[in-house]
């Protein structure tokens, strides 16, 4: 048990974070489509089975890792880089190490925290990577040699550098809110109510500093619209343009991580992390008949629109093809038995005597589950915003970041320091 | 195992900062830095003071030398453009002779320096402690010091701003 619960956010931490980059891309390429009114992805298949378009991002990561790895014959540092694209991916994994994804866990009195790395840093973890993830395309423009990478490089950096000031200031202002750095005791402050029925998420209380970390959460993961780093239009691809291969695949990889690491930041700083609104940890514990009841209900309230979906549009009219016939089926029986048997399971539950460690695991999973939907809601507004607004001018962005963001924040520090000693 | 760390960290951050003395081009003599401020914000982290971890990435790798590098690369020094050192051993032979009492005084001050004894305090580096006593037995010479970042701020401003007339 000791050293499972020590395993288990790990792994959660991998899959969150490069595990579900394949679905990232997928997502990022069907909701573009949506809003491009196409289709998008739908015809790569195994044996006829689509998964809607996710088999095609598969394909897409088979094909970068085949793809021939060729170094220009201008570089001259082949250190430099190569090191460039790991220096980014391995900042922005890392990140994810400081999410809490559930409360602290205590079982036969032993208290594991459930965060990949249990440190005290909370906060300061995260800007300091961030921080560090500049090298990586500094470095890259640099021994690109090449004029586009050079000009990429040097728009990203000042954009980072001149963001991470408004972001610092935003996140002072939710330190003296929370009244702590760390990432869980914030999250066990925005399980409170204030006025008696408004859940207290840094959001409600705090929504100048969550505006302003959210913008720069946008600059600071390069997306659009403040994606000048790579503006095809100017300047090729940026400071990746001389990359190839896998090497380009560590930058694509590495942007998306540093996009679902912000957002969970912004879960867990805004919109009450892991927790359910008006539930905190101890009311799961207490009352595991709801728990359960709870889980049983929000189950059926996930799949059964889930499954009436699949049935519905996994078919098109006037498309004849028997894979998407077996494919629909196959999902409906494997979703319906899920469905069936862990409703089952649950209810045996319900009926017999509650073991209390089994109550702690489903709280702590229900909770895991509570991160990952607010997780993918905040992703999926990140990527609307990526294709619905178009790309800032250079100087628009500086204007923005000096002139409008900064004194923001700084009037926000002034206000929130007022508050909290009145 | 904090042993063989320590002297990993320590050597790297001395291999590193050799390097970045004899370091021929500046960006490289930047990314030695960055090594070097690395290595220390690891001894830092071994001392079990957190906070100055998470500060000394923060500022000096994470803002500081990310500053230096981003003019570095603005500046696009071409090999032709670097002053020609012929006598860059013999001067750094001169000033690490010259240096060397200094050094020898200063491992004499640690190597007599009394042990710490005591176990630390629990909450030793961690943000609390170090914010409690910068604002209880340190504030003055702390708000001197941000005056003078104020002032030096208010300088640069000035220096750099041009008059749009002129």
């Amino acid at each position: 048990m000791n050293s499972w619960m020590t395993v288990v956010p790990i792994l959660i931490m991998v899959l969150l974070s490069v595990g579900i980059i394949p679905l990232l891309i997928w997502m990022e390429r069907r909701i573009a489509s949506m809003v491009q009114n196409r289709l998008g992805p739908n015809r790569c298949n195994i044996h006829g089975f689509r998964l809607g378009g996710i088999v095609q991002s598969i394909a897409d990561v088979i094909k970068l890792l085949y793809k021939e790895d060729f170094y220009p014959r201008h570089i001259r540092n082949r250190f430099l880089f190569l090191i460039a694209p790991v220096i980014v991916f391995v900042a922005s994994f890392l990140t994810f190490a400081v999410i809490p994804f559930a409360d602290t866990v205590t079982i036969h009195g032993h208290r594991y925290a459930m965060q990949a790395l249990p440190t005290t840093l909370g906060i300061l973890w995260f800007l300091a990577l961030t921080g560090l993830g500049i090298y990586g395309i500094i470095i890259a423009g640099w021994s690109s040699h090449n004029k586009f990478g050079i000009l990429g490089a040097l728009r990203a950096s000042s954009q980072l550098i001149s963001y991470e000031i408004a972001m610092g200031l935003s996140l002072v202002s939710m330190i003296l809110t929370y009244d702590t750095i760390h990432l869980n005791d914030m999250v066990a402050y925005q399980s409170q109510t204030f006025f008696g029925f408004l859940p207290a998420w840094g959001i409600l209380i705090q929504p100048l500093a969550a505006l302003i970390f959210v913008i720069t959460a946008f600059a600071e993961t390069n997306r659009a619209p403040f994606d000048v780093a790579e503006g095809e239009s100017e300047i090729v691809a940026g400071y990746h343009t001389e990359y190839s291969a896998m090497k380009f695949g560590l930058f694509f990889v590495g942007e998306y991580l540093a996009m679902t690491a912000s957002a969970a930041l912004i879960v867990t700083l805004f919109l009450g992390g892991y927790t359910l609104p008006w539930v905190s940890t101890e009311m799961m514990l207490s009352s595991p008949d709801l728990l359960i009841g709870g889980l049983i209900l929000g189950q059926w309230a996930l799949f059964v629109p889930l499954m009436l979906w699949i049935r519905k549009n996994n078919l098109r009219r006037g498309v004849v093809c028997n894979g998407r016939e077996r494919e629909r089926h196959v999902l409906l029986w494997l979703f319906g038995s899920i469905l069936l048997i862990s409703t089952a399971l649950l209810g045996t539950m319900l009926a017999g005597v509650i073991d209390p460690l089994a109550i702690t695991l489903l709280s702590a999973g229900v909770q895991v589950g509570t991160f990952i939907l607010k997780l993918f809601a905040v992703i999926v507004f990140f990527i609307v915003v990526r294709w619905t607004f178009p790309r800032f001018r250079y100087d628009q962005i500086q204007y923005l970041g000096w002139y409008i963001l900064l004194p923001l924040g700084l009037i926000n520090i002034f206000i929130t320091a007022f508050a909290v000693i009145l | 195992m904090s042993d063989l760390l320590f002297y990993l960290l320590g050597s790297v951050s001395l291999i590193g900062a050799v390097a970045m003395v004899l370091a021929v081009q500046p960006i490289f003599a930047a990314i030695y830095f960055i090594i070097v401020l690395i290595a220390l914000a690891g001894i830092f982290a071994l001392l079990g003071s957190s906070f100055m971890f998470a500060i000394q990435i923060i500022i000096y790798a994470g803002a500081i030398v990310s500053l230096i590098l981003f003019i570095i690369m603005f500046l696009n020094i071409q090999p032709k453009n670097l002053p020609k050192e012929p006598i860059k051993t013999r001067m750094i032979v001169i000033s690490a002779a010259l240096v060397s009492p200094f050094s020898f005084l200063l491992i004499r001050t640690i190597s007599h320096t009394p042990l710490q004894l005591h176990p630390l305090p629990n909450d030793f580096g961690t943000l609390k402690s170090i914010g409690a006593s910068l604002y209880s037995s340190f504030v003055f010479p702390f708000e001197l010091i941000s005056l003078l970042l104020l002032v030096s701020l208010i300088g640069s401003i000035i220096l750099t701003h041009q008059e749009k007339e002129a």
